[in-house]
């Protein structure tokens, strides 16, 4: 499972405030936080407020970079900044994200394969996002094809079927389970999956119960990816049992401290 | 094996036109894969997607049998490159070279070695299967060679000639049998399949390397002959571990057809020694015949048995024979210890008996291979079950005493055991590790 860390990111009041201020310490601390608490990948947006979002996003990778050996997952909508910060990311990096899209996936998709880094893919284009698991799917072939046009290894495609508020969108949660399945069955190897989990719970009460509930049932339904708190240590225990039980670690009786140290 | 979306989509002749119902060709791809949809509806398909899917419902690895009656080999037939992903299936064919430059007498002395090559170990028959007649001189020489093996052996055959005028006298001399042709090359592969068809013999093909060996297969099965067996030309360990390892990853993970196909290896060093060394190797890695020139029974043995241990189901617990076991010089006073026949079980007691230094017998009880505490959950290990097993085993002839000595973990039984079988029953230590204390606090070791 691959843990995707999601607090370096403008949205958050600490981060919005050291981007405008080129603050780094909020930004490393979280970076090195996030990696104690066993992230694997630490996800970089700038937020809504950066007044240059190729300069900020810059910056925010290379004061990062600083403080921590882990690989970036730049999360941004404006190509320009992505492409700025591959160009300086240590390690291959992951692009959150593309959309199935035509114009777009022409535009990310070289990109990433000039940069050696991986991608995100939605299955949304322009019209949004689907209801059903059938239509997310079509969309997800959309990127899978794209991924074996422009030569870009099918391992480094992370499929992501857009997870929705349960408490608006109830009926969108058992159409992403589905469609995770399904992604499976597109190509061999199969492309990864990815969720960005926290939007499951947005505006409901006690969202970690939520956050971890549907983790665990994504995983068994073939996740490989999640972009999630790191710090959230039950989050943390529940990925890492179900990795056990879905028998893709050895078990041992400290499994729990083994995967946060992987 | 279903084909993936992106493999069908790639098949398809990207028209758009809809004519199959979905508007895309990649639409149609995904309702193909999800097996929603059949390819017919597509009416400008090409014959490489109708092969393609075709291939898909195929085994990557094609079953191909050697020999006839009994002792018919069967190879390939593989679904995985790991033995504990599910099991290996069809154990490695042995086979025993032999030149036709041998005389009468010692081809006959040849032939006694190879077909006494039979073993019973710990409950189980080893067998070897193949005696492979290689050709070194002409065609007469080499019929004549065949003729004779025929006649000597049950085991099934393997004719090593690329010339196809010896191949055929040679099949002729030995019709029915069912023989492995070995083989076809670059040179004479169309003669050498028109023979093998003739004769509906498996044929072996022989290469230069991998890639040569890939077209080469095409070849031959372009000309409509799909019984093969593949040999990528390789004759040294690390080259030959490589191509079978190679050979059976693309068949299996890429579904490449070419390689579908069982595999045979040659072991070549001199000394026979690191011949068997050698011969483990290919057949660990995948290869479906090893064929070797050794036929001492003390180098075959160690090979069998380890083709038997890796060819069994990892699924299935191990279990050990049912019959009563001697630990030490054992004299009719000796103490006797209860177990089951879990292998696991069986080794951790047998192995604190000897250290106990108190020769000893053990009876492990057959609870279908699960442990102690597995066995009396399941109600394999009852009472009734273990005095049945105590009266019918013949331990009461082996001693004076009466006592039996019973795992600690399963004390409860005690009581109603010494009932059942008429033996007094002693508790022993919980764990294996406990039995050297209580042999010396009780036998005075």
């Amino acid at each position: 499972m691959i843990i995707i860390g999601e607090r370096i990111n403008g949205m958050f009041k600490d981060i919005g405030q050291a981007v405008r201020e080129m603050d780094p310490k909020p930004l490393q601390e979280w970076a090195i936080k996030q990696q104690e608490a066993g992230a694997n990948y630490l996800d970089i947006n700038t937020g809504p407020n950066a007044e240059d979002q190729v300069v900020a996003l810059k910056w925010m990778v290379q004061v990062v970079q600083e403080v921590s050996d882990l690989p970036l997952c730049l999360d941004c909508t404006n190509f320009d900044a992505i492409e700025a910060g591959l160009e300086i990311c240590k390690k291959p990096a992951l692009i959150n994200s593309c959309p199935a899209d035509r114009p777009k996936i022409e535009r990310v998709f070289p990109m990433a394969v000039k940069h050696n880094a991986k991608i995100i893919g939605l299955t949304m284009d322009a019209k949004g996002i689907p209801k059903n698991a059938e239509n997310r799917i079509a969309l997800a072939m959309e990127l899978v094809a794209a991924a074996d046009e422009f030569g870009l290894p099918m391992e480094d495609l992370f499929i992501d079927p857009l997870i929705l508020p349960v408490n608006v969108a109830q009926e969108h949660a058992p159409e992403v389970l589905e469609a995770i399945k399904q992604t499976k069955l597109l190509a061999n190897p199969a492309p990864k999956t990815v969720l960005g989990l926290s939007n499951v719970s947005q505006k409901a009460p006690d969202r970690p119960l939520i956050n971890r509930t549907f983790l665990a049932m994504a995983m068994a339904c073939g996740l490989d990816a999640v972009i999630a708190d790191a710090n959230d240590d039950p989050l943390m225990a529940t990925a890492a049992t179900a990795e056990i039980l879905l028998n893709q670690s050895v078990y041992c009786d400290s499994y729990v401290k083994v995967f946060k140290s992987k | 094996m279903a084909l993936t979306g992106l493999e069908i989509y790639k098949l398809l002749p990207k028209k758009n036109c809809g004519e199959c119902g979905p508007p895309t060709c990649l639409a149609f791809a995904m309702s193909l894969a999800a097996a929603k949809t059949t390819l017919d509806l597509c009416p400008y398909v090409s014959d490489e997607a109708k092969e393609a899917l075709g291939a898909a419902s195929a085994p990557p690895i094609k079953l191909i049998k050697i020999g006839s009656g009994d002792k018919t080999v069967e190879l390939g037939d593989e679904t995985v490159l790991f033995r504990h992903d599910k099991t290996f299936f069809h154990p490695t064919g042995i086979a025993f070279e032999v030149e036709d430059s041998l005389n009468d007498a010692e081809l006959t002395q040849k032939l006694k070695e190879i077909n006494e090559l039979e073993f019973d170990r710990v409950g189980l028959h080893y067998e070897v299967d193949m005696v492979a007649v290689k050709q070194t001189a002409d065609a007469a020489q080499f019929k004549a060679a065949v003729q004779k093996i025929e006649a000597g052996t049950k085991l099934s055959l393997v004719l090593i000639t690329e010339d196809v005028a010896s191949a055929e006298q040679a099949l002729e001399a030995c019709k029915g049998r069912n023989p492995l042709l070995y083989g076809a090359t670059a040179n004479n592969y169309s003669e050498m399949t028109e023979l093998a068809k003739k004769y509906s013999v498996p044929l072996g093909v022989k290469a230069e390397n991998i890639f040569a060996l890939s077209d080469l297969v095409e070849k031959i099965t372009a000309l409509g002959y799909k019984e093969l067996v593949l040999d990528s030309g390789a004759r040294g360990t690390s080259q030959v571990l490589a191509d079978l390892t190679e050979v059976r990853r693309a068949a299996i993970k890429k579904k490449y057809r070419p390689f579908g196909y069982p595999t045979v290896a040659f072991a070549t060093a001199e000394d026979p020694m690191e011949e068997i060394m050698q011969a483990q190797v290919y057949l660990t890695k995948y290869a479906s015949v090893v064929v070797l020139k050794t036929t001492a029974k003390h180098f075959v043995l160690p090979l069998l048995t380890w083709r038997q241990n890796l060819y069994t189901d990892p699924q299935k617990p191990i279990q050990v024979e049912t019959k009563i076991y001697e630990v030490g010089n054992v004299t009719a006073d000796s103490p006797v210890y209860l177990t089951t026949n879990f292998s696991l079980t069986y080794f951790s007691v047998e192995g604190e008996v000897e250290g106990s230094k108190v020769p000893s017998y053990i009876i492990p009880v057959d609870t279908d291979g699960t442990s102690v505490l597995t066995a009396w959950a399941a109600g394999k290990y009852s009472a009734e079950k273990i005095a049945e097993a105590i009266n019918t085993i013949g331990i009461a002839d082996k001693v004076n005493h009466r006592e039996i000595i019973l795992p600690g973990y399963v004390a409860v039984l005690s009581g109603k055991l010494e009932e059942k079988s008429g033996w007094k029953v002693i508790v022993g230590p919980r764990e294996a590790a406990g039995i050297p204390a209580f042999a010396k606090s009780r036998y005075g070791a």
